[in-house]
């Protein structure tokens, strides 16, 4: 899961040539043999790496306080996301969407690879939400229309139908 | 699209309304249409719109980002979505202002504008631009002009009108452009020499072939 993510990272960001990964322990950590160094172990930081291989630094974060908030969600999405249980999905969409009010993009207003990564994750989540959840964190959902949409990121995962029309207009707050 | 008058409350709900779902106007992009309607608005929505006020806020990072990237001709800009937005909001109800662009055929208004937007940082081989055009008249004139500049490494794809909201339409046309041998600006200076048919350039999409 974790490697088709880091291609699909590689895709977005134009890399040309393809890194080769290998995984490590149950948990599938994502491994990568760099030439020179040592081998970098951990989604987040083979992530961090690639972006900064392509030359995309403000996908980072352009400021120390926005780099500081990408940082913040990257941890968030490997500490909360793949280390939570069932019960912890719904405090998870919770807390998202109590963030996402008034935020179009995690880090605020611009567009950064926390952004992909949640994405990533959280996809399995939305796939998995009936009609009336969706609408119940409307914020996400948002989100994560907006985030498939933009061209180039979502490549491995299908596309999750959002409707427009909202169903329980009464549950709106 | 129309939200009604926003500078009335009504209005501002409607906005809202739309927004729940979508980041913004038009789209899942930044477009002309958020600028036409962020201009629109008087003032920031109040605090219970959420929706519209996240919108607010986040068009309004943007106007700031672009202006202190130097990367907008700031007259152009900000002078095309000035006249632009308020034409076309009064445009909903009444026709004088279409007097405004100099063509009375059409009861659709159309307008011409370039905007200049860096989408990306990184140069494209393959870029769409929009032009939009005076009238329908002149629009196949202007398509003639855009297709006449000629250069090295640059060929012309297919055009299509797009409707960009308020009755206002743009010329959207694709092209295939090397990056070694010509660059997005200076596509965008030639185009905009044609002064009078075309009001801005906007570079829609960047891919990369």
């Amino acid at each position: 899961m974790a490697i088709r993510e880091l291609s699909s990272l590689e895709k977005y960001l134009g890399l040309k040539k393809p890194n080769k990964y290998t995984t490590q322990g149950d948990r599938k950590v994502p491994v990568l043999q760099n030439n020179n160094g040592p081998p970098l172990v951990g989604l987040v930081t083979v992530a961090c790496h690639l972006v900064k291989e392509s030359k995309r630094a403000e996908l980072l974060g352009s400021s120390a306080e926005s780099r500081a908030v990408v940082q913040q969600w990257l941890e968030y999405r490997v500490t909360k996301l793949d280390g939570g249980s069932k019960e912890d999905v719904r405090t998870i969409l919770k807390e998202l969407n109590t963030y996402l009010e008034d935020k179009v993009y995690l880090a605020g207003n611009q567009f950064t690879l926390a952004d992909i990564i949640l994405y990533y994750g959280t996809h399995s989540l939305i796939v998995d939400l009936s009609v009336q959840e969706r609408e119940q964190f409307l914020n996400v959902t948002r989100w994560f229309d907006h985030i498939q949409h933009m061209p180039g990121v979502r490549h491995h995962l299908p596309p999750v139908a959002v409707l427009r029309n909202r169903i329980y207009t009464g549950r709106h707050h | 699209m129309g939200f009604g008058d926003l500078r009335s409350s009504s209005g501002l709900k409607v906005l809202n309304e739309f927004l729940t779902e979508r980041s913004y106007v038009e789209g899942f992009v930044p477009s002309q249409a958020d600028v036409a309607v962020f201009d629109a608005l008087s003032a920031a929505p109040p605090a219970d719109l959420c929706h519209a006020l996240r919108w607010y806020n986040h068009i309004k990072s943007y106007s700031s980002q672009k202006k202190a990237s130097g990367s907008v001709r700031p007259g152009g800009v900000a002078d095309s979505t000035d006249s632009a937005p308020k034409a076309s909001s009064k445009d909903e109800e009444d026709d004088d202002d279409i007097d405004l662009f100099g063509s009375d055929e059409e009861e659709d208004e159309e307008a011409t504008r370039i905007k200049e937007e860096r989408l990306a940082a990184y140069a494209a081989k393959k870029s769409k631009t929009a032009v939009i055009a005076k009238s329908s008249i002149l629009l196949d004139k202007m398509e003639e002009c855009v297709r006449s500049i000629v250069m090295d490494g640059l060929v012309w794809g297919q055009s299509k009108l797009v409707p960009v909201g308020y009755g206002i339409k743009k010329l959207q046309i694709n092209c295939v452009v090397e990056d070694d041998k010509v660059g997005t600006d200076i596509l965008e200076e030639q185009i905009t020499a044609f002064e009078d048919l075309v009001q801005s350039v906007d570079v829609a999409a960047f891919n990369k072939i």
